[in-house]
């Protein structure tokens, strides 16, 4: 549990020593720059690694491809023009395939099988690829994972050899947005603070005042539900990759049952959760079109709802029970082993996730550092950066068992489906919420018996 | 000489469609994760499907899928296609129209659909609702989210029924019609004596095309429903594509439940034309 402590720790410790590190930082950048001005290097070579001129000879003409979704045009927007820095650079082409997230890992697997692997991908979900990422340390050295946030890293690193194999490129954290139009509306003050039963009767006031279709809705997806499960005290996996829900059977079954009673009520959109089988989908519109007060998503969200909210909107913090703090995720960019020319692919990834590059994704699309450098002088957003502090503050609230389950990378999907799917039955009337948590039981002590095979 | 002409079609027949088949059929008798390493398990694949709890219900709801579907599509073609083939006036608009979904995209298709058919904010159920109706749960009610599959199956193929049973209908002689209308036989007479037998052959091939389209239904169904709700709408496809392409992936059991549909398939369809042949034959 270490590792993913360190995580939370360096956040919380790096706020306190963050004028420090500030200090620490500036002099860097200083004697860098003027080591910049002395060698007239670009900015991205700057941190170390710097292409050779037999490499820069053999890349130019090259091109790789890159396997890519967007949470918000922010994303897709700057990686365009992060690619076209790349390109001037390296003289190689990089080939942008940007794939709806709905369909994203079934795509990706389906090319690895056909033999059409990209060169590199941004990945939320690494653990389904560790046998085709490439060894990253291999070119870009050992040390190289000390760049990043120590427990950030834990997904990316191979079970086996240790080696890393992909680069964290930005941390999540789950959280609530609030309308504030309808909250003013409705006579409902913003909050600062708040439980669970405060934040459904806030919603179903807010409902009432202005008449919307709902009170609340949150993301069809366990990895969301697991927020809630961690604000009342429960987990599913810890850290020794053993199951623990069992003893948090009670907590679980409440955090559950208290979602799956709001979308009974029709307090919440159970059109958008049951009506969509067994696919992931988000209430995204429906928090768009002002159908419902109180969004359950995360941080990624930000950038597109800063564009396209036709209403004021606000990220407030998660309610607190047992915990308060969010739920951590993240996305991670890798390269494949099958890439014809790896030390290219291997580039592309240290290029995408060096300082300049990664503080203007994070500025722009509204993205959490994950850089120790980043994260120890803060990045500052031009806009929205209230509600970045809100899930900055969130994510430094984080109870470290959440991060238990990424011990079994390769298992956290198929644990947050089961989960999800479960809700649906709940919903549907099939089983009762002690049902769903004896399934969800039976079904991770059976995941983790194929790691022992 | 002719062999030559066929063979650009042919090599892509086999290259895509053939090819791809004997390889399905060949990994349906392995375990397979990553599609590049492969373990061979006999018949294990299709023993695990027919041991699946939930592949009872799966072949459940394809069934009345196929069935609804192609009674419906078969029945309505057939209507439309009487209908147009009388029309006096804009008889290419009304063709159009009928046309028209059969040219948007499936995923199009399901979302369209999905937006008519939400409970709360759908135009369909504010229509029901003005006309006291209430606001059925077309997305979230097992047996109306069936309702709404076949309903769209039906829309989306419809326009392009329609238009082979209009070719069959104009290659009818007009002298069989006119002589059957001179010695007294009335609207309804004419059709059930006259092109309804004379239209067999055509009504045949929609029937086996509807057949197939019916056990193939999937993505419009993917969009528009994800197989809910609580798996009502999960047919023999979707089945297919979890099994293959949604973690756990397990490909050698996807291409035993393919080699399975195809079975299926190929069983109906000559059924289908046996069974047409024969009353060709009487």
């Amino acid at each position: 549990m270490s590792n993913r402590h360190d995580l939370l720790g360096e956040v919380t410790k790096s706020m306190k020593i963050k004028k420090l590190r500030s200090k620490i930082a500036i002099a860097a950048s200083l004697v860098l720059s003027a080591g910049l001005v002395a060698t007239g290097l670009p900015s991205a070579q700057a941190a170390g690694l710097q292409p050779t001129a037999k490499q820069l000879a053999e890349w130019k003409g090259k091109t790789i491809s890159y396997y890519f979704y967007n949470d918000s045009q922010a994303e897709l927007d700057t990686t365009k023009k992060q690619i076209a820095a790349f390109e001037k650079l390296t003289g190689a082409t990089v080939k942008l395939d940007v794939i709806p997230f709905t369909n994203y890992d079934p795509t990706l697997q389906a090319r690895l099988a056909a033999g059409n692997a990209p060169d590199v991908a941004r990945l939320n979900n690494p653990g389904l690829y560790i046998k085709d990422s490439l060894d990253l340390e291999k070119y870009l050295g050992r040390k190289y994972k000390n760049e990043f946030l120590k427990g950030s890293t834990l997904q990316v690193t191979h079970p086996t050899t240790k080696k890393l194999i992909g680069v964290p490129y930005d941390l999540t954290v789950n959280g609530p947005f609030i309308n504030v139009d309808m909250f003013k509306k409705a006579g409902v003050a913003v909050p600062t603070s708040w439980n669970w039963a405060e934040l459904i009767a806030a919603g179903k006031k807010v409902q009432k005042a202005t008449g919307s279709e709902y009170a609340f809705a949150i993301d069809k997806t366990g990895h969301r539900v697991s927020t809630v499960m961690s604000h009342f005290g429960a987990y599913m996996v810890d850290k020794n990759q053993r199951n623990v829900l069992p003893t948090s059977k009670f907590r679980a079954e409440k955090a559950v049952k208290m979602i799956t009673d709001l979308y009974i009520a029709d307090l919440a959109p159970r059109d958008l959760w049951i009506g969509t089988g067994t696919k992931y989908s988000s209430p995204t519109a429906i928090f768009l079109g002002q159908q419902t007060p109180i969004f359950f998503s995360g941080n990624w969200q930000v950038a597109s709802l800063a564009k396209d909210a036709k209403f004021d909107f606000a990220a407030v913090p998660n309610p607190k029970e047992l915990n308060g703090g969010g739920w951590p995720g993240g996305k991670f960019l890798t390269a494949f082993n099958t890439s014809k020319t790896p030390d290219l692919a291997a580039y592309f990834v240290y290029y995408l996730a060096d300082a300049p590059q990664m503080e203007q994704m994070d500025k722009d699309a509204f993205w959490l550092p994950v850089r120790v450098d980043l994260v120890a002088q803060g990045v500052k957003y031009a806009t929205r950066s209230s509600d970045m502090a809100v899930f900055q503050a969130d994510a430094a609230r984080t109870p470290a068992a959440a991060y238990g389950i990424q011990s079994v990378p390769t298992l956290t999907g198929l644990i947050y489906n089961n989960l999800r799917d479960l809700m649906t039955d709940i919903m549907g009337g099939k089983i009762t919420a002690k049902e769903a948590i004896a399934k969800q039981i039976a079904f991770i002590d059976t995941q983790l018996a194929t790691l022992k095979k | 000489m002719p062999y030559l002409f066929v063979a650009p079609n042919m090599l892509i027949f086999l290259t895509f469609i053939i090819w791809p088949a004997i390889r399905g059929f060949q990994i349906s008798f392995f375990d397979s994760m990553d599609g590049r390493t492969f373990t061979p398990v006999g018949t294990g694949n299709y023993r695990a499907i027919f041991s699946d709890p939930t592949i009872a219900e799966v072949a459940k709801n394809t069934a009345i899928y196929v069935i609804f579907y192609v009674i419906i599509s078969t029945v309505l073609s057939i209507a439309f296609a009487l209908i147009i083939n009388e029309q006096q006036f804009a008889k290419g608009f009304f063709r159009a129209i009928l046309f028209l979904p059969v040219m948007l995209s499936p995923v199009v298709v399901g979302l369209i659909w999905n937006d008519v058919l939400d409970r709360k904010v759908g135009p369909l159920n504010s229509l029901l609702e003005a006309l006291g109706g209430g606001s059925p749960g077309w997305l979230v009610e097992p047996t109306l989210g069936m309702i709404a599959v076949i309903f769209v199956g039906v829309w989306v193929h419809l326009g392009f029924y329609s238009i082979i049973l209009l070719a069959g209908l104009q290659g009818i002689d007009r002298s069989l019609l006119e002589a059957a209308a001179m010695d007294g036989a009335t609207r309804l007479q004419i059709i059930r004596t006259i092109i309804l037998p004379l239209l067999k052959p055509t009504t045949l091939v929609i029937l086996i095309l509807a057949t197939i389209h019916g056990f193939q239904s999937f993505d419009f169904i993917y969009t528009l429903t994800g197989g809910g709700p609580f798996g009502a709408t999960t047919l023999i496809v979707q089945y297919i594509y979890d099994r293959a392409f949604q973690t756990p992936i397990q490909y050698g059991l996807g291409s035993a439940a393919g080699v399975i549909l195809f079975m299926i398939i190929f069983a109906f369809t000559a059924l289908n034309f046996l069974v047409g042949k024969k009353r060709q034959a009487i």
